[in-house]
């Protein structure tokens, strides 16, 4: 694991404390704090933490949202809330750790949205196929070619192309008799449909 | 896997000691098991084998980088034919066999609709590769073999052949990746199931086989091809 978790708070108290709790947490193998607003953006792209635990007036709404482009939106970032700031921009970020939350309640937030973000990351450019190239895998191992394919779904063979490229990527099967075992595997296509 | 350079002085008991795949390399020079201390040149003059070629051979196979360069011209053509004909007999008579037993085992042991599709796929694989290995044994080895006949005797014959070595290289690549696809389906796609191995065994064996047919097409291309392009310069 090389997960690692920022903390950007200016109470060293509070800061401690956070990291007390994190630490014990043994997800992170490593947990950087920052004490000031000035250079978090810096520290964010050397760091490349998988999770922020900021004060929220280190930055504002903009500033949340130029943090999560950064990382393209695979950052969690946790407000930690002993302040009173509005309810709207609080409500833009993933979570809220009170300064009253026990440490139970502290790290079920942080595990949770950890998981959360995992599950995404698995999902993502792996595995699903998108409803246009389940489209085109029902024709292909129906025995279509790629003109026939291009004709039924009303695209260019360009694309029913580049969306073979994509599948084949994705499920690292090239031939169409491969692919079929996959659809049937998958209940894209009954074992009737290629007998 | 660490590479070995094979010398006249090796010890074939040391070969397969340190690179499994000698295993199957021996037997399509007759060697069998059994080998003692012998070295690789006792073993050559006991069996009636030529030595260099026995050294290029399994150098080639076992080395992914070997280069056999000036060795080729020495090279006996027909004891070359003889071996890559003794390799398909391996594969036909010992490996796909074992392979067929596998899948169908593994058919028996797991109950998925898929999982005929998948036999049906892995015939389809076996036929290319058994039609790919008769296209080898009944073309393109008779070929080479009046070829060099020719070249020595200058009696043979093969102005109305209408075929040349050329044709011969591009066509190894459908058949690794109808293998590939099939590891693919095993190992990522397949959902787990409860099969005493035999998915593991079927596996294994089919990436054996793989690397098998990897080597083999190595001394196809370094050695057999560069070999008969020589000959067909000399006929002109």
């Amino acid at each position: 694991m090389s997960e690692t978790l920022l903390i950007a708070e200016q109470s060293e108290i509070i800061r401690k404390g956070l990291f007390q709790i994190t630490h014990d947490l043994n997800v992170f193998s490593s947990i950087k704090e920052l004490a000031c607003p000035s250079g978090i953006k810096d520290v964010i792209i050397r760091y490349k933490p998988s999770m922020l635990i900021v004060n929220p007036s280190f930055i504002n709404a903009q500033g949340l949202s130029e943090l999560k482009e950064l990382t393209n939106g695979e950052m969690p970032v946790i407000a930690i809330v002993y302040a009173l700031f509005d309810d709207d921009y609080i409500g833009l970020f993933d979570d809220v750790v009170m300064v009253g939350d026990t440490r139970q309640k502290i790290r079920k937030k942080i595990t949770e949205l950890l998981n959360k973000t995992l599950e995404k990351d698995n999902r993502k450019p792996e595995d699903a196929l998108s409803s246009r190239e389940l489209d085109v895998l029902k024709l292909l191992v129906r025995g279509n070619s790629n003109k026939e394919i291009s004709d039924k779904l009303f695209i260019s063979t360009h694309t029913v192309i580049s969306h073979r490229k994509n599948i084949t990527q994705k499920l690292n099967i090239k031939s169409v008799a491969g692919l079929t075992v996959y659809a049937i595997l998958n209940q894209i296509i009954s074992m009737d449909d290629v007998s | 896997m660490t590479e070995i350079i094979v010398s006249a002085k090796t010890k074939l008991a040391d070969i397969i000691m340190q690179d499994k795949r000698a295993l199957v390399l021996f037997p399509r020079f007759g060697i069998e098991l059994g080998v003692g201390n012998r070295s690789v040149k006792q073993e050559c003059i006991n069996k009636g084998i030529d030595t260099d070629f026995f050294l290029l051979m399994v150098n080639v196979f076992l080395n992914k980088n070997y280069f056999p360069g000036g060795k080729l011209k020495k090279l006996d053509v027909d004891m070359l034919l003889r071996y890559l004909e003794n390799s398909h007999q391996y594969y036909l008579e010992e490996k796909i066999p074992y392979l067929e037993q596998l899948i169908e085992e593994f058919k028996k042991r797991v109950d998925h609709p898929a999982t005929k599709q998948l036999e049906r796929f892995f015939m389809q694989y076996i036929t290319e590769v058994k039609e790919h290995l008769a296209y080898e044994d009944q073309t393109a080895f008779p070929y080479v073999a009046a070829l060099s006949e020719q070249v020595k005797s200058s009696k043979a014959d093969i102005s109305d052949i209408d075929y040349h070595i050329g044709v011969f290289e591009e066509r190894h690549d459908n058949i690794e990746e109808k293998l590939s696809d099939l590891k693919a389906l095993l190992i990522q796609h397949f959902p787990p199931h409860n099969d005493r191995y035999i998915r593991i065994r079927l596996l294994n064996e089919l990436m054996d086989f793989e690397e098998d047919l990897i080597n083999h097409a190595r001394i196809e291309d370094k050695v057999l091809i560069p070999i008969v392009e020589q000959l067909e310069k000399k006929i002109g």
